[in-house]
């Protein structure tokens, strides 16, 4: 318990900062929406017309004219790519802060243990996940209340489960790479999160790549879709689930055999 | 009757490579009970790599290593329980204050340190309000001597514990050192620093690229045989270390044109000197009939 306190202390700022950005970008595109509507019904027709592309983004399918449509078509993504980036920076920095610091021989000296390390350290990124997640939940309620208008609730919180359970894949994948690390790879992190976004895209427009939707989290994740069929694929989330165990284990695995 | 102390540090046979670089090949030492040892070696000798492997940082390839009659791999935990560690470099989270390093060190004992803490604060003169990053190399210093004191462990390891800290702090810290080790603190520390070893240890073992090439008391390390030898001869001055029977030694001085001679027992520092000269070349070491 020691070091998930000091983790979220130490992780507070980093928080704060996404929380402010990722929030206030969505409240403030929930309030803009009103300004917009008439605009976006005018868009939904143009954005028909593009074909795969707008299958890509589900704008062939849901209506950017509403605020739902308009929410799981734009401002999902905003939250999704914002917040599997911040997943990722935290999941890299968990254990390689420790080296480049050099403070990994004052923590690896403390009578902790290397599992306890990884375990809590691990728990605090999920932490860190999960509030960055709640209070951003918070910021677009808030900016449903101030337009007047309320998203399906149910959904909405599917959405966010899911949401959850995808930045927990992207910042584990990013923690078990930390263990290969000796600095802090931020820029290759904030890549793979793009990355990945890169990949639900593709898999959406060319039938070819479809596969691809196993190994992106974006994909069970995907607001137009959970919006849509008011549940998620229950596979893919068992695939996510697998994914995120075996990230967890094997770097505590990995971070025992390691030498300081 | 005697009583045995027992071994608070052994290690035997100790191997640990990084991959095709040298790291110790089969070392073997061991620190009685209530002992100052002390670790001697050239930067890159192999020291570190043996503290790193006792505290459970570094996985050995060969070898058994015992700390508190525990093994040092399956009990790491409780061992760095009773141990106080200071490194060479002390490193800590730069956005905390002193006092919560100071205490977030003691937590992960679950003991409150805080008196301890707080007369160690005093007598080292550390701001406890005062963030990390504010600190310098020696005050960083100073609250890693904190840490490892706080707990009043049982075995301090020190490794180069004074670089960096100006000459008053340093004879504060050998003061502490010595109060431990009345109340029966073991200390092993690591130095390069000759006269710290002369003044506070008991015991010592040299180390050269990886191996242990001489243990015994700074006694018996600091007697011997060899002579420092002085000499001015034509003119030109010389200086060698002579290990050989001291009559010889004599006899060919004699039979020298020696303007001026100095014969005397060499210091500590001359003799680490000595182990640590290119034996093979003979640069400086001189024995009967070579001179």
């Amino acid at each position: 318990m020691t070091l998930f306190i000091q983790e979220l202390k130490m992780g507070r700022k980093q928080l704060l900062a996404w929380t402010i950005c990722i929030g206030i970008c969505c409240f403030g595109c929930i309030l803009l929406f009103q300004g917009l509507e008439e605009t976006m019904e005018e868009m939904g027709d143009v954005y028909a017309q593009m074909g795969a592309f707008a299958t890509a983004l589900n704008l062939d399918r849901m209506d950017a004219g509403t605020m739902e449509g308009f929410f799981a078509t734009e401002i999902s993504m905003i939250f999704a790519v914002g917040g599997a980036m911040f997943a990722a920076m935290m999941g890299i920095c968990m254990l390689t802060k420790e080296e480049e610091g050099h403070t990994v021989e004052f923590l690896n000296t403390l009578p902790f243990g290397r599992n306890y390390i990884v375990v809590w350290k691990y728990i605090a990124m999920t932490a860190l996940i999960a509030l960055l997640n709640g209070i951003c939940l918070c910021w677009e309620l808030l900016g449903f209340i101030c337009a007047g208008e309320m998203m399906p609730l149910r959904e909405l919180l599917l959405f966010h489960g899911a949401q959850f359970l995808m930045h927990l894949e992207v910042g584990s994948i990013c923690f078990l790479a930390s263990v290969f690390c000796r600095k802090k790879q931020m820029g290759a992190s904030l890549g793979f999160a793009i990355l990945l976004y890169g990949m639900d895209l593709m898999c959406r427009i060319v039938p070819d790549l479809k596969n691809l939707k196993y190994v992106t989290p974006y994909y069970f994740s995907n607001a137009a879709e959970i919006f849509i069929n008011g549940s998620i694929e229950g596979k893919m989330v068992g695939i996510s689930v697998v994914v995120i165990v075996f990230c967890g284990c094997a770097a505590a695995v990995l971070y025992k055999r390691k030498d300081f | 009757m005697t009583h045995e102390r027992e071994n608070i540090i052994e290690i035997k046979n100790l191997t640990k490579s990084y991959g095709k670089k040298r790291g110790v090949k089969a070392i073997s030492l061991s620190v009685r009970q209530g002992d100052i040892f002390g670790f001697l070696g050239q930067n890159g000798a192999g020291k570190s790599t043996t503290i790193r492997s006792m505290l459970g940082l570094l996985h050995y390839q060969e070898g058994e290593i015992r700390i508190l009659q525990m093994d040092a791999v399956k009990n790491q935990n409780e061992i760095l329980r009773q141990v106080g560690y200071m490194p060479s470099e002390a490193m800590f989270y730069p956005s905390m204050k002193v006092k919560e390093v100071i205490s977030f060190a003691a937590r992960a004992r679950k003991t409150d340190c805080s008196k301890e803490a707080a007369r160690l604060c005093e007598v080292l003169k550390v701001d406890e309000e005062k963030k990390i990053e504010e600190l310098s190399l020696g005050n960083r210093k100073k609250v890693s001597i904190v840490c490892a004191m706080q707990h009043r462990p049982r075995l301090l390891i020190l490794d180069e514990p004074t670089s960096g800290l100006d000459p008053l702090m340093q004879e504060a810290f050998f003061e502490l050192l010595l109060e431990y080790n009345r109340q029966g603190t073991t200390c092993f520390l690591s130095s390069h620093v000759l006269s710290e070893v002369k003044n506070y240890c008991r015991h010592a073992a040299i180390i050269k690229e990886g191996a242990i090439i001489r243990t015994d008391t700074v006694e018996n390390l600091s007697k011997s045989d060899a002579r420092y030898v002085k000499l001015t001869r034509g003119g030109q001055k010389r200086e060698f270390v002579y290990t050989g029977k001291i009559n010889a030694l004599l006899h060919e001085l004699a039979n020298m044109q020696v303007e001026d001679v100095l014969i005397e027992e060499p210091s500590l520092d001359e003799i680490f000197r000595h182990y640590y000269e290119d034996k093979e070349s003979g640069a400086d070491m001189q024995k009967e009939g070579q001179i």
